[in-house]
């Protein structure tokens, strides 16, 4: 092997270990200090590789407490956010999981490490196309991607364990709760959607639907589309 | 101003334009350091100036605009590289305003003997331009309108060219002019702050402009897409597709969604919403739609078929928009005969209508910008107290006011409004509120209802199972329990229930007191509704929010007083400056600063005041200020004009302060009442009394400035500019310090400070004369 490959190997080899650190620290500080705290989304966030998940420009910020712009107005959710979001939908390995905005796919990927199933809406057909690439290149192949309008959900697929919405609506669309399993959760940031918006846990129990207001949370709006 | 709040929000752009007035303050002082070279070249620099003013007017905003430039108010908590920015928007805008004023202050120095005239023109100019601004603005783009105003000071730069033309002058004026004809041309383009509603709105995929329209109500877009949809806080068993909604913004804000019409009895989505509430207990007969907007209340006053229903707009953009080019939209909604439509200020239309209704309904709190901080340091007439006050009176027996506002965390727009509700039941003589209030709450909005007497155990019972079959909770009847308002939809923390608790006790002041948010109900002295921001609580919500959500917090009022801090700073340095040159002794120095401080600040304290007394009157705040900055500055003009045909000997000053400062102390007590007797009348007649109350005190206060600049010219004439800088800098101090002083304290107080700002000079003249 010539000198130069050795480098480039090297420096690859150097760099996955810079970011493997980066996540190791991100969880540590991030996020269970924060009393994230099932080990399933733990082990989720160390392992994906939130940097290839961002545009290159931003990479070196990919590990920080913030979300990030990935163009098209929309934006990659803070570390924090996606773990809480995880976490509250209370994941297990059965599951099959709804994704409304799938923006970069870096949550779906996170779902996708703990769950059986994740099926992922985005309506910007770009974010769709990029997302769906980024899946195939890291193995995600139990993650199903569809260019459509979050609002409707995904029928085809009902009903799910649980749906994770990652855009903001001034409504909790009702074809979501449809296709909401007896027993699911949903977690949707809600409010007016230029605002402050409050994330809320939606429940099924016994064929009863609850809401609980979680916190206020700041989310790109909801697009939605026919 | 309307550009800035366009791009970024109406505070930022109070904050800049506060600034870029110094530039008088600057040129007064830039006029006293360098007094005798300019005047030397007065006759050259007198054009170059008029010329870089239209070019400055035309160009300065596009200046500020590229991104790597551009400030963004929301940024400024987090990334303080902004602050830079800000900075050099500061100077940007400073640019128009100062060579203007360096012109204008050149021709007061030079022509000192004369100022009685040249002020007169000053102040008649700023009075006709207040005037053609609002006309122009219904017929030219806010991004147009200071390119074609900028070609004033190129039509005032040809009056003053040397003569005859000398052609390196003639080649520098054809240029200029044809820059500006590029602009007009081609103008720039907006750069909205990425936090606007439109800049969110427009990242929607397949979303189209599809109308725009100037007005001085605003620039007003109507934005279409098959992706926005609108249902409020909507019910969770709402069993239909929520319907596409076209949608219209103002400046960039959201104002509303384009509401159809509805056949009466149909089943509408505003069925599976808690504005419903008034008609769950009961068929309305008449309802009274106050700030009518897009047309929601009428929209759902109508799906339920009411008999007459009267709504009232102040924005007469946005109505003929719904009457004409969105028609089709509309579905006719504002054509039928049971619908009596009123162009005016609903406070205004209170005061005069002489109907009573069963409903009377005003629109969303909290909700699209009402509580991004835009409107901290707007004036909210329609939620004080004095305004439920008259809605109250104007109810029938069974009558009800319905108020719906988002569901915020921390929780601040509905406790105001109901603790505003509770002691206006309270002053009116009602002695168990809690027996007139019902509430319901969606996950995320609420909607309380007030009725004229108290709610029956039948109607109670009806919101109950209405809450039932829409998975809504009762927070507020005569008979609840604990455990039935959290049913549904849990809050974070029990906190909001025990705070509406203790609104209903005795410990209410208590809560006002120690709550982080000023909850405090608003009056019309003080009618800041959307100001909840305590400076001590400022510390403790950062700590629980992080400084990152300070910006999402109502920081308007935080502008305003950043706003005062800087300008007070640099007009203290503006002032100062020049007396290193002229020296700091001798001369009367210190009563040359009173003086010229005190008549700034009390001609700009009483401007402010009458504007907020007038705007009610009137009915538009638009038109208000317009004819009332008018009358003020052309009276205060003839002011000055009169004084140029006196001899300074025969005239006592100290007695034009002492009449000013009765009158003030006359109309604080007389105005109100004046003003209440007469609100019936029609517009001109309005108008008519409005002058004749203006006139004379405009008349008085016109007098102060020019006469004393007049005797500093005789006697001390290198004192002239920097008396100009000290009232410039003082007029743009006490803007922004009129407002934190009706925040804190009430407009009452605004006035009795202006009453004490004219004392300053009156005791300089009473000294004097000693």
């Amino acid at each position: 092997m010539k000198p130069t490959c050795i480098l480039i190997l090297f420096l690859i080899g150097w760099q996955t270990d810079t970011y493997q650190e980066q996540r190791n620290s991100m969880v540590a500080s991030q996020l269970e200090n924060r009393n994230i705290r099932d080990e399933s989304t733990l082990q989720a966030m160390r392992k994906v590789p939130r940097h290839r998940f961002v545009p290159k420009e931003q990479q070196r910020y990919a590990y920080e407490d913030r979300p990030l712009p990935i163009g098209y107005g929309q934006t990659i959710s803070q570390p924090y956010m996606v773990a809480f979001m995880t976490e509250v939908i209370k994941p297990q390995k059965d599951f099959k999981v709804l994704e409304i905005g799938t923006g970069s796919g870096y949550q779906a990927a996170v779902l996708a490490e703990i769950v059986d199933k994740v099926y992922t809406v985005e309506i910007v057909p770009e974010l769709a196309n990029q997302a769906e690439k980024r899946f195939e290149g890291l193995g995600y192949s139990n993650v199903k991607t569809i260019e459509a309008d979050g609002y409707f959900g995904w029928e085809e697929f009902a009903p799910f364990d649980a749906i994770v919405v990652t855009a903001a609506a001034e409504f909790i669309p009702p074809p979501l709760i449809s296709q909401l399993k007896e027993g699911g959760k949903m977690v949707i940031p809600v409010g007016s959607p230029f605002l402050v918006q409050t994330l809320m846990l939606v429940e099924k129990k016994k064929g009863k639907t609850t809401t609980k207001s979680l916190f206020p949370v700041r989310f790109v709006p909801f697009t939605r589309g026919n | 101003m309307q550009i800035l709040s366009i791009v970024q929000w109406y505070h930022f752009a109070y904050m800049v334009i506060s600034i870029a007035l110094l530039g008088f303050g600057v040129a007064g002082t830039v006029i006293s350091l360098f007094r005798r070279a300019l005047l030397k070249n007065f006759d050259h620099l007198l054009p170059s100036l008029m010329m870089a003013t239209g070019f400055f007017m035309a160009t300065v905003v596009s200046f500020s605009q590229p991104s790597g430039v551009r400030f963004d108010s929301y940024l400024l908590f987090v990334d303080y590289s902004q602050a830079g920015r800000l900075l050099f928007t500061y100077l940007v805008l400073l640019l128009p305003f100062l060579s203007a004023a360096l012109a204008i202050g050149m021709t007061f120095v030079r022509y000192a003997d004369r100022i009685g005239k040249l002020y007169f023109a000053n102040l008649l100019g700023s009075g006709l331009g207040g005037l053609l601004a609002v006309g122009l603005s219904w017929i030219i783009a806010p991004q147009k309108l200071p390119v074609f105003i900028a070609l004033l000071p190129m039509i005032a730069a040809l009056w003053v060219l040397p003569r005859p033309f000398p052609i390196n002058w003639l080649a520098a004026f054809v240029l200029n002019l044809g820059l500006i004809v590029i602009f007009i041309i081609r103008p720039f383009s907006f750069n909205l702050s990425q936090f606007k509603d439109l800049s969110k709105t427009l990242n929607l995929p397949g979303v189209e402009i599809i109308h725009e329209q100037s007005s001085p109500f605003g620039y007003i877009q109507v934005v279409s897409s098959p992706l926005l949809r609108h249902a409020p806080g909507l019910s969770l068993t709402y069993p239909q597709t929520v319907p596409v909604r076209k949608v219209i913004f103002k400046n960039g804000d959201w104002y509303g969604t384009v509401a159809p019409l509805f056949p009466p009895g149909d089943t509408t989505v505003y069925d599976y919403t808690t504005r419903v509430l008034p008609y769950i207990i009961k068929a309305r007969k008449k309802a009274l739609v106050l700030n009518s907007g897009s047309g929601e209340d009428i929209s759902l006053a109508r799906s339920k078929a009411t008999a007459r229903i009267v709504a009232v707009e102040p924005n007469s953009a946005v109505i003929s928009l719904l009457k004409d080019e969105l028609s089709k939209e509309t579905m006719g909604l504002l054509a039928a005969p049971e619908l009596v439509m009123h162009q005016e200020d609903p406070r205004t239309f209170l005061l005069k209508d002489t109907e009573k209704y069963d409903l009377i309904s005003i629109p969303t709190i909290g909700a699209f910008g009402g509580s991004v901080g835009l409107n901290a340091i707007s004036e909210q007439y329609l939620l004080t107290k004095d305004a439920f006050r008259e809605m109250w009176k104007k109810l029938l027996p069974e009558g009800v006011i319905s108020v719906n506002c988002w569901m915020d965390y921390p929780v601040r727009n509905p406790l105001k409004i109901l603790a505003t509700m509770i002691e206006v039941l309270t002053e009116s003589g009602v002695e168990h509120p809690e027996q007139y209030i019902g509430a319901v709450r969606s996950w995320g909005t609420l909607t309380m209802i007030v009725k004229k007497t108290p709610i029956l155990q039948q109607e109670a019972n009806l919101i109950r199972s209405f809450c039932d079959r829409m998975l809504f909770d009762p927070v507020l009847l005569p008979d609840i329990k604990r455990h039935e308002r959290e049913q549904y939809n849990m809050l974070q923390d029990n906190d909001f229930f025990q705070y509406v608790d203790e609104l209903f006790s005795d410990q209410r002041e208590t809560l006002y007191k120690n709550y982080d948010f000023n909850i405090k109900p608003p009056t019309d002295d003080q009618p800041y509704f959307s100001q909840f921001i305590r400076g001590k609580s400022l510390s403790h919500l950062s700590q629980l929010f992080g400084n990152n959500a300070m910006a999402f917090f109502e920081v308007g009022y935080l502008m305003v007083i950043i706003t005062l801090i800087q300008v007070t700073l640099v007009s203290l340095l503006l002032i100062i400056a020049p007396l290193f040159h002229l020296g700091w002794h001798g001369g009367k120095r210190r009563s040359v600063l009173l003086y010229f401080g005190g008549i700034g600040i009390g001609f700009m304290f009483v401007e402010i005041v009458l504007i907020q007394r007038f705007i009610l009157y009137l009915g538009s705040p638009i038109y208000a200020v317009a004819v009332l900055m008018c009358a003020l500055m052309i009276f205060s003009g003839l002011g000055s004009y009169f004084t140029s045909r006196l001899e300074l000997k025969q005239i006592r000053v100290f007695t034009i302060f002492l009449a000013i400062i009765g009158l003030l102390l006359v109309y604080s007590f007389s105005l109100t009442p004046i003003l209440q007797q007469t609100i019936g009348l029609t517009g001109f007649l309005k108008i008519l009394i409005m002058t004749l109350i203006i006139a004379p005190l405009a008349f008085l206060m016109g007098l102060p400035f020019p006469l004393e600049i007049k005797r500093l010219d005789q006697e001390n004439p290198r004192l002239v500019p920097w008396a100009w800088a000290i009232n410039g800098c003082a007029s743009v101090i006490s803007a922004a310090l009129a407002t934190v002083i009706a925040v804190e304290m009430g407009f009452k107080w605004v006035t009795i400070l202006a009453a004490v700002a004219y004392g300053l000079p009156l005791i300089t003249t009473i000294t004097a004369k000693k």
